[in-house]
């Protein structure tokens, strides 16, 4: 897609969101798909470290739940105003986050997605031990104060103005993703992605930009974790869990990790599935557990990977080929 | 006081023992970090719940770990051995696949509320240990654990699977070549895996109570026994367990929130200065 | 001594009991093309990889345009004009072909990279595959690929691994014809490692022979190929 056609997609994205949320029915239908634009924000950032680096983070969760908390002790402590705890959060994060990446991102293949677990573990139980400043297991509340960069809080939590919230959220931190992957950072990211070793013949140093990209995911999860304290006003261990990691990355598998919308289609189709299914949801573990396998059997590239080769026609045999590399 | 710790201790490290050692195999056979063994674990838990109920207890200790075996051949030869020219991090995260599956269907089959299985009539007495009474149940749960290690350790060192065995983690291509059946050879062994898995959730129920959640708690402590031990090394998982289990028992009581965190940052450790031991460097 | 290009001195590579390379010599002049030849195993890749900083030197010191580069990394080589093919293909295989020639030459520092990449890309005949994915490409597009981003950028010292390897008997001819041409046009120095006898001792200035990780033999084809210990270490009598 060209640049203008970007900006293009864009505007129309948002409007489109603009129609859900006045036509979209009753608060419980947008609740849902509120919730489910959140988690398609925190999909495409676990996507994108898959997809930039080629690493399987099981421990992003880390991000989401950290935003949430950082922005509740702040201002249960009323160290400073929200937009400015909002910002500073996310700033810290990405700083905190090039850091880590730095020592993180060296350790190879499946040792690195146990590191991120073991990492995203240490949280979850500090943040259940810590009663005294974090609420321990119980969680916290995280007290919004009566305006938010301008607007009244009370009319940012009713259902069709959060879902807009969010999903211009989402569609802006697409574009800026989709800008930012064509520019000579995605070129560079993507070569060193391919062979790490042949990047550094032609001259890349090659720690900095995975650490980027690895800084930019979490600042992307980060994101969907400030989302999720506005739009709930709690956050808890659950929210630094494994598993949530884990279904997040079942999103992005799910969805498809090699196209930017793909973890965010997984998102979508993970909520939509467990509303529609009714009495069969109880076992929606059961059923993502049998998509996971299937995807990765067949069609490696995801949802997204199965409806371009559909629409692409001639791209036919890359199953094959896409089980060789990421 | 102390020496209840201990023993404590040395009762879990014993389960992690029994546990760890048979994801130390399948990785060392297959290369695949089993992200469902804590699952399997469960699963193990749960049938030996059913079967007691049904018989008793000593028919559970065998026929779990029986099922267990079946259910690991099946997951290698339809699993494992299909994806074997994948790389690492889809099999993985087709093994996550499976922990979702089992998860769903024992809250499915035996519902979300803890279960308890009461010890076998011949071990709920007491034993004198240093002045001390314990639990002669728990100290049967030592003795297995290292009936475990030691069987494991006589068996690779000493005989002529075993050695199949040791040669195929090193190197599976060649072994191959020598004309042993790798196939074969790795069914069993993921078997075996898959059956400490059930053996360990079997003994471990009447001290630990059965809940939804047993998976997740026990599946981060197996990858810290493993990856602190060096993975796929068997020797250095036992000891690893051992230590685990004492510093979880200890720090319960000492040191609470250190102790909880210690064996994680560890396993950072490790993992960040030497994560040579494992495979799955990029395709 | 600064006169070379390119100069190693007593280089050594051992790991794990092998002693890979043993106190290897090597010198390159301006604009000259050496080839190094030897048996599988004789070390002659290992040396590529210790002159570009691929592996670390257990003894000895590598000299590029006089400065000693024996401490610096792979990335700091390059980026003083030290370039190497690789025997194994080693491209990206995800990315578009000019897209990735264009970014050698762009971390290279060259001011107009669309124009370098679209010159090397034409010479090795691959312009018109510039927009094809290159884990698509043919065997032989891929090697070529391989050289192209080795090529790329205005390196003044090339170190090429087998970079006929797979090619056929006319192929490899043609593309040693073409190189020698072309780095001579671009004043490049070369040290070409190969197995096809025809093409080194075609186009090659001058040769060196391995073996066992040391160098038997130096100097003019001629001379090199007459070498009673040459012919019997590696040629055979029929050379």
């Amino acid at each position: 897609m060209t640049i203008p056609k970007l900006f293009l997609s864009a505007v129309v994205a948002l409007a489109v969101g603009a129609a859900v949320a006045a036509f979209g029915g009753s608060g419980k239908v947008l609740s849902l798909l509120t919730q489910a634009v959140i988690y398609a924000v925190f999909a495409i950032g676990v996507g994108l470290l898959l997809r930039q680096n080629g690493m399987v983070s099981f421990g992003h969760a880390l991000f989401f739940g950290t935003s949430g908390y950082a922005i509740g002790i702040i201002l249960q402590m009323q160290l400073m105003p929200a937009e400015a705890a909002i910002v500073l959060t996310l700033i810290a994060m990405g700083l905190i986050a090039f850091l880590m990446g730095l020592v993180m991102v060296r350790v190879p293949g499946v040792a690195f997605g146990m590191l991120t677990l073991a990492v995203g573990q240490m949280a979850f139980l500090s943040a259940s031990r810590s009663r005294g400043v974090t609420g321990g297991a119980d969680g916290m509340n995280v007290d919004w104060p009566s305006t938010l960069f301008g607007a009244p809080v009370s009319v940012l939590v009713q259902p069709h103005t959060m879902f807009m919230v969010c999903w211009a959220t989402l569609v802006v931190v697409m574009l800026v993703l989709a800008l930012l992957l064509r520019s000579r950072f995605g070129s560079i990211t993507e070569a060193v992605r391919d062979n790490e070793e042949r990047a550094r013949f032609i001259g890349i140093r090659t720690l900095a930009p995975r650490a980027a990209v690895y800084a930019l995911s979490a600042v992307v999860v980060g994101l969907s974790g400030v989302l999720s304290a506005l739009n709930t006003g709690f956050v808890s261990p659950e929210n630094l869990h494994w598993s949530l990691s884990g279904v997040s990355l079942m999103m992005v598998v799910v969805g498809g990790y090699k196209v930017l919308w793909g973890p965010a289609l997984g998102a979508v189709v993970y909520f939509l599935a467990k509303d529609i299914l009714g009495d069969y949801a109880n076992h929606w573990m059961a059923i993502f557990g049998v998509a996971l396998i299937t995807v990765i059997v067949f069609s490696p590239t995801g949802i997204a990977g199965a409806l371009q080769r559909l629409v692409h026609g001639k791209k036919a045999a890359p199953a094959a080929r896409a089980s060789h590399g990421h | 006081m102390l020496t209840i710790n201990l023993f404590n201790g040395l009762v879990y490290g014993a389960l992690l023992i029994v546990m760890c050692s048979g994801l130390a195999l399948i990785y060392g056979l297959r290369r695949v970090v089993n992200f469902a063994h804590g699952s399997l674990y469960m699963l193990g838990a749960y049938l030996g719940y059913s079967i007691a109920m049904r018989s008793n207890f000593w028919v559970a200790l065998v026929a779990v770990p029986a099922i267990m075996a079946m259910l690991g051949v099946l997951l290698d030869r339809y699993g494992f051995r299909l994806l074997q020219d994948r790389d690492p991090l889809s099999v993985v995260l087709v093994t996550f696949g499976l922990l979702l599956i089992i998860e769903d269907f024992v809250q499915t089959v035996w519902g979300k509320s803890n279960l308890s299985v009461p010890a076998p009539a011949a071990l709920s007495t007491s034993i004198d240990l240093f002045g001390t009474p314990v639990p002669a149940y728990r100290l049967a749960v030592i003795a297995v654990g290292a009936g475990v290690a030691l069987g494991l350790t006589l068996w690779l060192r000493y005989s002529k699977v075993g050695l199949f065995v040791r040669a195929a983690s090193t190197d599976p291509t060649t072994t191959a070549m020598q004309g042993v059946n790798t196939d074969a050879l790795s069914a069993g062994v993921v078997g075996l895996g898959t059956a400490l898995a059930g053996l360990a959730g079997v003994v471990s129920a009447p001290f630990l109570s059965l809940s939804p959640s047993m998976s997740s708690d026990v599946i981060i402590d197996s990858f810290v026994v493993v990856v602190v031990g060096g993975l796929g090394s068997l020797s250095g998982a036992f000891i690893a367990a051992m230590g685990l289990g004492m510093v979880q028992a200890l720090g319960a009581v000492y040191l609470p929130n250190a102790a909880v965190l210690l064996p994680f940052m560890l396993m950072v450790g490790i993992l960040i200065w030497k994560p040579s031991g494992f495979a799955g460097s990029r395709t | 001594m600064s006169n070379y290009v390119l100069q190693a001195e007593d280089v050594a590579i051992h790991y794990g009991g092998v002693k890979a390379v043993d106190g290897v010599a090597l010198t390159l002049e301006r604009g000259q093309i050496r080839g190094l030849i030897g048996p599988n195993g004789a070390g002659k890749s290992t040396v590529i990889d210790a002159i570009t900083g691929r592996r670390r030197l257990t003894r000895g010191r590598v000299h590029l345009g006089g400065e000693d580069v024996s401490e610096l990394g792979a990335v700091e080589r390059r980026k003083r004009g030290l370039s190497r093919s690789f025997q194994r293909t080693s491209i990206f295989g995800q990315m578009k072909v000019r897209q990735q020639v264009e970014l050698a030459s762009y971390k290279m520092g060259v001011a107009d990279s669309g124009a370098d990449a679209d010159a090397v890309l034409k010479e090795l005949d691959l312009y018109a595959l510039s927009n094809a994915t290159a884990e698509d490409l043919g065997y032989g597009e891929q090697r070529r690929l391989d050289l192209a981003l080795a090529l790329v950028g205005r390196p003044t010292v090339l170190l090429l691994d087998e970079p006929m390897a797979g090619l056929s008997v006319k192929e490899s001819l043609d593309l040693a014809q073409h190189l020698k041409a072309l780095t001579s046009r671009w004043d490049v120095s070369v040290l070409l490692v190969e197995h096809d006898m025809d093409v080194v001792f075609g186009i090659s200035d001058v040769v060196t022979v391995f073996e066992l990780g040391r160098v038997i033999a130096s100097g003019d084809p001629a001379t090199v190929r007459a070498d009673a210990r040459v012919r019997e270490a590696y040629l055979g009598s029929a050379a």
